[in-house]
Order: C-alpha cells, then structure tokens, then sequence
C-alpha cells in the first residue's frame, strides 16, 4: 500500500479505459439535464439530510465527468479525492433513477475500475482513520 | 440578410438537425445489442405477450408512486412545457404560412392568441427551470454555465417570436433574431443535453432496466 501510494498514476492506461467506454459515457455526460431527478432515488441522499454531495448526478459529474474533462491527465491525489465520491457516497444499488435513462451505475463502476486499476480503492481494514466506508 | 437566414441557413440548420439526429440513432443501436426482453415491474408484456404491463403503469402514476409523486410540480411543468415547446412552432399561423410560400401546402394551425398563450406559457416554464437553478440547492449543486446557455438556447426563439410578433422592438431586427435562434437551438439539438428530445425515447423504451417503459430489448 505504502509503495502504490508514492507511484505515480498510468495516465495512459487510465485514457485507455476511458477511451474504451467513450462513446457511450460521453454521451451519457452530455445528454444528462442536470435536472436532479435523480436525487430521490438515492437512498443514501434520503438518509443523509438531502446533501447534495449524495446525488447520483453529482456523484458522475464530480468523478468521472471530472475524468472526461480532464482527459485522463490526472494524479493519484485527484483519484484519492474521488474515493470517497464513488466508495462511501454509492454503493452501485443501481437504485438510482433518470428520466432520461442515464446508466448511473455504469458510469461509477467504471470510475472504481480506473481508480482500483491505479491502486486507489478503500482498505476496509484501516484502523489509523475515523473514516468509515460503511 | 432576411433571405440568407429565410432560405439557405434554413436549409444547413435542417440538414444538421436532421443528419445530427440520424447520426445518434445509427451510434445508438451500434452502441447497443439485442437480449432477452426484460419483463419490468410497470411495463412490457408476460409471456403470453398481454400488455398488463400498461395497467400498471397508469395506475403507479396516477397513485403517485412515480416521479409525479416525488416531484408533483416538475412533473406538470415539464409536461406543459415540452408540449408546448413541440406543438408551438409546428403548428403556429405564421411558420404555416411560410411552409405555404415555400411548397405551396397549407398545414393546420392554431390560432394566434392560442400560439401567443402558449408561447408565455413556454417562457413561464423557462423562467421556472431558471429559478430552480438559482434557487434550489440540490440543482445549483450541479448547474454550470453550460445549463445556463442551453436555456437561454431553449427560451430564445420563443421570446425573440413573441417580441417579433407583437412588434415590441425593431420588427426586422427581432424576426431576423428569432430565425437565428431558431436556427441555433436545430442544430445544437443533437450534440447537446437537448438531444434528450430523441435519446429519452431511445433509452427508456429499448434498453433493458426496471424502469423501462417498454419491453427493452436492448442492452449496452
């Protein structure tokens, strides 16, 4: 853990896994309204005061909308920023409702695919942390 | 200038709009892949192919258990706005009468003052979604400038027409931005959120999920 922590991310893999799912993901980003429809369907953003940090649309945007938009160029402190978005704050119930059809889900597990393919997931067995991913 | 956005750019905005959309629907299905249908709680048919499906449907929005529960006030507006949106400009007097011009053929339409209603019904609906965005926390969560272009894309041709129609303004000057405005929102239609128009029908009735409003045989 200690030695994935000081490497540095493959940037080019990562913009091969996004590449891959581009066409579909791409779209998906673009036709979303960022109507926040969304947000009930959530049951963490029920249970968790409405914060917005919890919708599903905020939860894409923020990780690997942030991705997209940064072509892949990013290091493993923004991969570690995201953790939280897309291990605590979902946890792929597919509950998750668009009226448009965004695929939701699809979208954060390939988010967790390119963060786990860098090293970057939770340690369910950090003791060192008040942080819990349950 | 009026003849240059009347005819020619009439025609590019078109061909983009229409090719645009042809181009999404022939990605989507490359996109995407047959499977076996998904037998969804609310829609679809059994085995036997009955369409019970329907009956529920109706009845789970009518009770509320669906969006129109949780968002009873988007739900109406929504619905009001994109039925006005869509009817307005293809049934309004005055775009019959430039199809009369252009092909000699005389579609129906509304009357002014119903087109004149429903055009301020379409901004009153844009001024909503507007103050959603300022306003509501949860939407200003994730609104970037971009959602504000998209509505003022959306509300432009309708405020431009009316003011054009009711000659508030130089009249040449807002019938040529209203043309234009018109001309923008056809083209970006299809490579921006506004492609929603054609994707909602495309996701919702053909790709497999429970809340699929159709059979969805399709899958990513």
């Amino acid at each position: 853990m200690v030695e994935e922590e000081k490497k540095p991310v493959e940037t080019d893999q990562i913009k091969e896994m996004l590449d891959r799912e581009k066409p579909k993901m791409k779209r998906f980003l673009s036709y979303c309204a960022h109507c926040s429809i969304c947000a009930e369907s959530c049951f963490l953003y029920m249970t968790h005061d409405k914060d917005p940090q919890y919708m599903p649309s905020f939860k894409v945007i923020h990780s690997l909308g942030t991705l997209y938009k940064k072509k892949g160029n990013v290091d493993r402190d923004f991969l570690e920023s995201i953790k939280g978005i897309i291990w605590r704050n979902c946890v792929l119930c597919r509950r998750c409702y668009c009226p448009i059809g965004v695929d939701i889900p699809r979208m954060i597990a390939l988010a967790r695919g390119i963060c786990r393919s860098q090293g970057v997931c939770p340690d369910y067995g950090e003791t060192d942390t008040k942080e819990s991913w349950l | 200038m009026y003849d240059f956005v009347r005819g020619p750019l009439v025609w590019v905005a078109f061909i983009i709009f229409i090719g645009g959309l042809v181009y999404q629907v022939f990605q989507f299905f490359s996109m995407t892949q047959k499977k076996e249908p998904v037998y969804a709680p609310g829609g679809g048919r059994d085995r036997q192919g009955r369409s019970a499906g329907w009956v529920n449907q109706w009845a789970s929005f009518l009770l509320g258990k669906t969006i129109r529960g949780t968002h009873p006030v988007m739900t109406v507006v929504t619905s009001v706005f994109h039925v006005c949106l869509i009817l307005t400009p293809i049934f309004l007097l005055a775009h019959s009468i430039l199809f009369y011009e252009s092909w000699g053929v005389t579609p129906w339409s509304f009357s002014e003052s119903t087109a004149d209603v429903m055009t301020v019904i379409v901004l009153a609906c844009c001024a909503f979604f507007l103050f959603r965005r300022i306003f509501v926390r949860r939407v200003r969560a994730i609104t970037t400038a971009y959602d504000y272009l998209i509505l003022l894309i959306a509300a432009a041709p309708f405020l431009s027409g009316y003011l054009a129609y009711h000659q508030w303004f130089d009249y040449e000057t807002m019938l040529i931005a209203h043309i234009l405005a018109g001309e923008v929102m056809l083209i970006v239609i299809p490579f921006t959120k506004l492609g929603h128009m054609l994707f909602f029908f495309l996701y919702r009735f053909f790709i497999g999920s429970e809340y699929s409003f159709g059979q969805g045989t399709r899958t990513w």
